[in-house]
């Protein structure tokens, strides 16, 4: 796990370790002249290469809150930090990969990936790395496949490719899975893990699926719904890789269901 | 399969042709109302391919063609021109479409006809006027295509554009336009179409060449096999180039290629 020496070997002080900063998020829709608030007073930090999991109910503000991290919508109050930085406006730096369905449908496999990077880099060196991550996420024979010709599954692995190329320090997941049948979702869950130790980016990742939250996170923030707000915050003390059948894992889920 | 699918269009027409040849041959209707075919294919061939000046319409076809497609594609161009970047305009930005709505819905609603007179008045007859036709004519379905098109973006493809740093303006041709060709290319399509239609209403009045004169010149002359050449002439040429159209723009643009 050379992500943790990484980590351990950073030598700045805590306050500019910090990957993610949510500070006093709130955000309010108005809707017929009533106010109704999303997402209430939320923080919470995310530490560099650190994979932290929101877990909470549909409703409860959790793709509210990725779109503000994201910079598509701003905060009614509070603010984001990356790195230290205040978030103004989508950049490239913060990737998100999608509920559904956002691959560009005119363009191939390749050149989906290809999108973020052309034009700011030369070619042949472009071609060379839309190879490497196409291999990454095993869609090497697929190149020239348009996205309705793909299975739901290998839609999201090209949205995964896509954004992995532009190297972004924060990768956003807003239930990339949720529309994939169960053996595939775990097919993603263990692709998702290795690249995340090979690339070691740090992933916030949103779910309402307890079994996704704890095979994958380091840390599971638990939301509430109305007002949205972190309820609870948990440690995942599994080692990895973690077994989905075994008995800790099982006495980790009913904890966590408890809270929820 | 395949066989019968490429049958499959030419059965109606076949149908249509063998009705055509009961009828006159049986003198259902009188000849004076409905040539036979053998006249109307002797008509044509002297029409296209028959030593000018030895029989009335002889060898007049390319003449009569050249100025007819002149006439179509500045109009035709002169509706794209306007028509697309308005499209585009009225579907994305609110203000300008509440602006011109009303106007472009009230003026889509008088018939083509009625322009006829003014167009003579404005630009004589001739070229000009028949130009201002057809471009008026073709304008709507091309501006309204454009902008239905360009207003169902999913904005989740602006968003995903946005995170992999791609601005307001690269969006233009990298998202908005690709997302919105299937309609556009329908936009032009109808246009294109109905650009013939009204090449032949401009050509009614008076000028001496063109596929619409002919028909008009042939009614005088009681030369119903000339006016039966002439529908032909048009039909042929309206499939033509909607298949011209259709090809350029998969040539030209990776967006058209998936539309069928």
């Amino acid at each position: 796990m050379s992500r943790r020496l990484k980590l351990v070997a950073q030598p700045h002080a805590k306050e500019t370790m910090v990957a993610l900063q949510a500070i006093n998020l709130s955000r309010f829709y108005t809707m017929d002249g009533a106010a109704s608030e999303v997402l209430s007073g939320l923080n919470f930090d995310v530490m560099p290469g650190e994979l932290v999991c929101l877990l909470g109910p549909s409703g409860c503000g959790k793709t509210t809150l990725l779109k503000i991290i994201a910079g598509f919508i701003a905060p009614s109050s509070g603010k984001v930090l990356v790195k230290g930085r205040p978030v103004a406006k989508p950049g490239a730096d913060r990737c998100v990969v999608f509920q559904e369905d956002a691959l560009f449908p005119w363009l191939t496999v390749a050149e989906n990936i290809a999108f973020g990077r052309k034009g700011r880099m030369p070619g042949k060196a472009l071609a060379a790395e839309v190879d490497r991550y196409l291999e990454m996420v095993g869609l090497g024979p697929f190149r020239n496949y348009l996205p309705k010709q793909l299975s739901g599954g290998m839609k999201q692995r090209v949205a995964l490719a896509r954004v992995l190329i532009l190297k972004p320090q924060l990768l956003l997941m807003d239930e990339p899975f949720g529309a994939l049948d169960a053996q595939t979702r775990e097919e993603m869950q263990t692709l998702l893990l290795a690249l995340w130790d090979e690339l070691g980016h740090t992933i916030l990742f949103v779910t309402h699926d307890i079994n996704e939250a704890i095979f994958l996170a380091d840390r599971i923030l638990i939301m509430d719904k109305n007002p949205g707000r972190v309820r609870r915050e948990m440690v995942v003390p599994l080692p990895r890789p973690r077994k989905k059948e075994s008995d800790a894992f099982h006495r980790f889920y009913r904890l966590i269901r408890s809270e929820l | 399969m395949p066989r019968l699918d490429r049958l499959l269009p030419w059965i109606f027409p076949l149908v249509l042709l063998v009705a055509w040849i009961l009828v006159s041959a049986t003198q259902m209707v009188p000849a004076y109302l409905l040539p036979s075919p053998g006249k109307v294919m002797h008509a044509a061939y002297h029409y296209v391919l028959g030593e000018p000046g030895s029989v009335p319409y002889a060898g007049r076809f390319f003449n009569d063609l050249q100025a007819s497609l002149l006439r179509v594609v500045l109009g035709f161009g002169l509706a794209v021109l306007l028509g697309l970047p308005m499209g585009v305009l009225s579907g994305r930005l609110t203000v300008f479409q509440k602006l011109m709505s009303a106007t472009i819905n009230s003026v889509r609603a008088v018939p083509g006809i009625c322009w006829l007179p003014l167009g003579l008045v404005w630009f004589g007859i001739g070229l000009r006027t028949t130009v201002f036709l057809v471009a008026l004519a073709a304008f709507f379905p091309i501006y309204l295509n454009a902008a239905g098109g360009a207003r169902q973006i999913d904005p989740i493809l602006y968003q995903s554009g946005a995170m992999m740093g791609i601005g307001r303006f690269r969006g233009i041709f990298a998202i908005l336009l690709p997302a919105a060709m299937p309609s556009i290319l329908t936009g032009l399509r109808l246009g294109l179409g109905i650009a013939w239609a009204y090449l032949v209403l401009g050509e009614l009045t008076g000028v001496s060449n063109g596929l619409g004169a002919i028909i008009m010149d042939a009614r005088m002359l009681g030369r119903i096999d000339m006016i039966m050449v002439g529908i032909v002439a048009i039909a042929v040429m309206g499939r033509l180039s909607d298949d011209a159209l259709k090809t350029g723009m998969k040539l030209c643009f990776k967006s058209a290629r998936r539309v069928p």
